[in-house]
């Protein structure tokens, strides 16, 4: 270990050298840059800011019309993120715990899911929307988004729930539980932390989804943020300060939620690839 | 232990019962739906045409077509080598030493990763401006402004120039599967070799790399199949463009569809694309099989 500990005394310097030149810069100069106005981005475009100009936060806020696309996000990720956690906990038990027929040609069915990247799809998805009148519709990005997250949402609940302590289950059972009682009261709580995990992987996948809503939604006041975002790129695309402050209202709270459920997230990730999507 | 009672309680097949539907509905209908349209010449507004398997002869003709898909697979052979190898280094770095704040580092180097593509395709548009873009203003600044260029703009650096930018964010992936797979190897075998006097190239050849190797497998082929629908990146900074240099499958499906206004023919396109994906998937389920039975 002492080989491993000189060695690593060496890398450090190299390594935070790495993360500042490779993540850190452009960030600071993405916001570094949000906070000029046009002279100093054309005279000092790598320097810091000499003079603060937060107006372009106000101006980005209200040109770019956050406001609206952020809650037109929020309305979509949450029915999405609780409609995969809510469907595939009720079939992944179903899944873990019975028996019955048809069960693996049914858990087959879902897994063809994990195969087709939801990307092929939007040309159908969008004359169904046209004909079911879901055009520019919030449910339009909800529910195929719900559909192409439940296959691995189930797989990795069903997994989860399968390696529950059996003692507890069959505890419930004795105690006189139902099928639901089991479910509410022992498979539920127990749970918690891959539901957890299965939810912010969803919450950020949804809150980033972009090409759906570009096929979906041609009216501005349902735009999500990042097709707003894209739509104000096209607008003000040489006012630099200003499109980097809407880059940094667009990023700032998906970092605060990561930051705060890395955790949660890195494992989704991890069990996401590992389960060979 | 649990059928024999479900006979007077709620079948297990009205637990699956709210996903399935959803699923079929929004899932599994769109499927079939796609490989329905590609069977009809259709502008998405007037009455369609049955032409059968024409468009799936014009796409095997169609110049276009295998440009773009010659670009995914040159973005595919990139992204197996540049983003794996970065991130295999980096998680070497922030999990093989005992190095104060590599958590923080961890969490910094995955940042990229949760962004939405098109901030990431603000910043870098920004990052490649001609003008006032870091690249240019830093090479004028250190003397090399022979080097500047228009690097969004030139239809021999624009694939490369998008490619570094998903990079960016792609190697946050492979670390963080990587440092997995890394942290679950027994440091006992490490402790071995060094008493042996291994050095660290051979440490990692011997001892890291065939305990990774799954992983690798996992990792090289996510980012093979992940190559082939790139599309926000590319639309939003390019559109395919200058003239088809960028052009990449997806963005292709959908000029046919929407912009062309050739439904069925975009929808071939789509079925193309998901063949090649699904072939993906298959060659890596059976890799992993293989590299199973080995274990």
């Amino acid at each position: 270990m002492a080989g491993s500990a000189s060695r690593s005394r060496r890398k450090t310097p190299s390594i935070q050298s790495m993360g500042y030149a490779v993540v850190i810069f452009p960030l600071v100069w993405v916001i570094a840059t949000s906070l000029k106005d046009r002279r100093q981005i054309i005279q000092n475009p790598l320097g810091l800011p000499e003079v603060y100009y937060w107006s372009n936060y106000a101006d980005a806020w209200r040109e770019g019309n956050f406001g609206t696309y952020f809650v037109n996000s929020t309305l979509v990720v949450i029915p999405t993120a609780l409609g995969v956690v809510a469907l595939a906990l009720l079939a992944a038990y179903a899944f873990a715990m019975f028996r019955f027929r048809g069960k693996n040609a049914l858990f087959t069915f879902f897994l063809i899911g994990l195969t087709v990247p939801l990307g092929i799809l939007v040309i159908p998805i969008f004359y169904q929307m046209v004909s079911l009148k879901l055009v520019n519709n919030l449910w339009a990005l909800i529910l195929p988004q719900t559909a192409v997250g439940l296959p691995f949402a189930i797989l990795l609940l069903r997994g989860f729930i399968h390696e529950l302590p059996k003692e507890v289950l069959d505890a419930g059972r004795i105690d006189g539980c139902s099928n639901w009682g089991i479910l509410r009261f022992i498979v539920l709580p127990l749970s918690r932390p891959a539901l957890l995990s299965v939810m912010i992987f969803n919450i950020v996948w949804v809150w980033n989804q972009f090409l759906l809503p570009v096929v979906l939604i041609q009216k501005a006041s349902a735009r999500t943020l990042p097709q707003g975002l894209s739509v104000f790129m096209g607008r003000y695309g040489a006012d630099f300060g200003l499109l980097m402050a809407g880059a940094t209202i667009s990023f700032v709270p998906v970092v605060i939620v990561y930051v705060i459920f890395q955790r949660q997230f890195i494992k989704g990730i991890a069990a996401g690839a590992l389960s060979g999507i | 232990m649990t059928n024999l009672r479900w006979r007077n309680d709620i079948p297990p097949l009205l637990f699956i019962a709210p996903a399935l539907v959803v699923y079929t509905g929004f899932f599994v209908y769109p499927l079939v739906k796609l490989l329905e349209l590609s069977l009809y010449k259709w502008d998405g507004i007037l009455a369609r045409k049955f032409v059968g398997l024409r468009h799936y002869e014009r796409l095997l003709g169609d110049e276009r077509f295998w440009e773009a898909l010659s670009h995914n697979f040159s973005w595919m052979i990139a992204a197996v080598i540049v983003p794996v190898l970065f991130g295999l280094l980096l998680a070497i770095l922030l999990s093989r030493s005992s190095m104060y704040g590599s958590i923080v580092f961890r969490t910094i180097f995955f940042m990229p990763q949760v962004f939405s593509s098109v901030t990431v395709a603000l910043i870098w548009q920004w990052i490649y401006n001609p003008s006032y873009g870091a690249i240019n203003v830093f090479l004028s600044a250190i003397g090399l402004e022979q080097l500047t260029q228009g690097w969004l703009g030139d239809s021999d650096l624009v694939l490369p120039s998008l490619f570094i930018a998903w990079s960016w964010v792609h190697y946050g992936f492979t670390m963080i599967i990587f440092i997995a797979a890394i942290d679950a190897v027994d440091e006992v075998f490490f402790d071995a070799a060094k008493v042996d006097g291994a050095n660290l190239w051979q440490q990692f050849r011997h001892i890291l790399l065939p305990s990774i190797r799954g992983a690798l497998t996992t990792i090289i082929l996510v980012t093979a199949i992940s190559s082939f629908h790139i599309f926000d990146l590319v639309y939003v900074l390019t559109r395919g463009g200058p003239g088809d240099a960028s052009m990449v499958v997806p963005v292709y499906m959908l000029e046919s569809a929407f912009t062309l206004r050739r439904v069925g023919y975009g929808a071939t396109v789509a079925i193309a694309m998901g063949l090649v994906i699904v072939g993906f998937s298959e060659l890596f389920l059976a890799l992993r099989g293989v590299y199973k039975d080995a274990d």
